[in-house]
């Protein structure tokens, strides 16, 4: 049976780096790309998913299990570094890699999916949060409810209406093609 | 249904990519914007299908774990345990060998072999300022190169059979001629040691 991540944290926090690794190893790549859709940079990403453990492993960390769980707290950093990072403005890309600024909208071939995931960023950040949780990483309205702490009723809602303003951009830039086909 | 709660319905059916049932799919065909909005909610799965497909390939690198692995390593770097174990042996050791070389200066004080004394009775006297010159004026003779006792410190009198041999490691001049067991009074002090001795009854 798999040790639970707070499980893993407890060993972690006693100087176990197998159990760090395990820790990074499961929730690494998801925190990548929630830090990536949220941010539409690669680089932000990387920044963002490296120092979410950079804190958790450091001394000032104050993670509480009874106050929910370690991933809802690992997305809580994540979160709050995303935020940060978007009030400092535009980041430099590394030279290092082919970066783009929106890295994902630049490997997205179709303009219209390319164009969505443009607005996705502009939506206001509740509906961002679960779109992305819901839609994008295919939590359950459960898992998204447990991961930033709102009820399932206030998930499914935000879920609905992110999905109606995206619906109506994407009719909108629908529209000069259907134009230009009639 | 209202077109509201037909919403709600075709939206977890666009995002589940099942097909609407027969009175959602009824709706649809009656109400123009509830068919577009299916259509539209129908494209927003599929994009986000390409975007996740998309997200997939990409991926921090390797770099950034093994920073983060060696950051861990040097946080919780500790002493290794055969570094600890040899500090604190040598630790011990030092302190073994300082309480040794203490108890043997007792002992090479003391000149009584254990096996020289029969203790027979002991009495405690409770004289505060005793010292060997004190008690070597009363019969007693004080037992040369002990340190002097400590003013107030309380002194004990053991009631002691020696033999001459104990007795001449005490610095006592002994008769050759003695043989046996002479019954001797020893004042001990609190540290232990001899201070003086009086040879009782018939040992003079």
């Amino acid at each position: 049976m798999q040790p639970s991540d707070e499980e893993l944290y407890r060993l972690m926090r006693k100087g176990n780096q197998d159990a760090f690794a395990q820790l990074y190893e499961r929730r690494e790549p998801a925190l990548y790309r929630f830090a990536l859709h949220m941010s539409g940079s690669a680089a932000v990403a990387e920044e963002v998913s490296h120092e979410v453990f950079v804190q958790l492993m450091g001394p000032s960390t104050r993670f509480d299990e009874t106050r929910g769980s370690l991933e809802s707290f690992l997305y809580g950093i994540a979160r709050n570094l995303i935020r940060m990072v978007r009030r400092l403005g535009p980041v430099a890309e590394p030279v290092d890699r082919p970066f783009h600024h929106d890295i994902l909208g630049g490997l997205i071939n179709d303009e219209t999916t390319a164009a969505l995931h443009r607005t996705l960023r502009e939506l206001p950040e509740r509906y961002r949060d679960v779109i992305i949780l819901c839609d994008l990483e295919e939590r359950s309205y459960e898992d998204v409810a447990r991961l930033i702490g709102r009820p399932i009723g206030t998930v499914r809602s935000r879920l609905h209406r992110a999905r109606a303003l995206l619906s109506a951009k994407l009719k909108r830039l629908n529209a000069p093609s259907e134009v230009a086909t009639r | 249904m209202t077109c509201s709660e037909q919403i709600v319905e075709l939206v977890e059916c666009a995002r589940r990519q099942s097909e609407p049932d027969r009175e959602l799919r009824a709706h649809l065909s009656i109400c123009a914007n509830c068919g577009e909005r299916w259509e539209r909610e129908r494209q927003l799965t599929a994009h986000f299908q390409a975007l996740r497909m998309q997200a997939a390939s990409l991926r921090t690198r390797d770099a950034q774990r093994e920073s983060l692995m060696r950051d861990f390593a040097r946080i919780h770097r500790r002493p290794s345990i055969p570094q600890w174990a040899w500090a604190l042996g040598a630790a011990a050791a030092l302190l073994v060998a300082v309480f040794i070389g203490h108890e043997a200066g007792k002992r090479s004080n003391r000149k009584v072999s254990p096996a020289a004394v029969r203790v027979r009775d002991e009495a405690v006297l409770y004289e505060a300022s005793l010292d060997a010159s004190a008690l070597s004026s009363d019969d007693f003779i004080a037992v040369p190169y002990t340190p002097p006792l400590a003013p107030g410190e309380m002194v004990r009198v053991v009631h002691a059979d020696l033999y001459p041999e104990a007795l001449a490691s005490m610095g006592v001049e002994v008769d050759p001629s003695w043989a046996g067991n002479l019954p001797a009074d020893v004042v001990v002090g609190e540290d232990g040691l001899p201070r003086a001795v009086r040879i009782t009854e018939n040992g003079q």
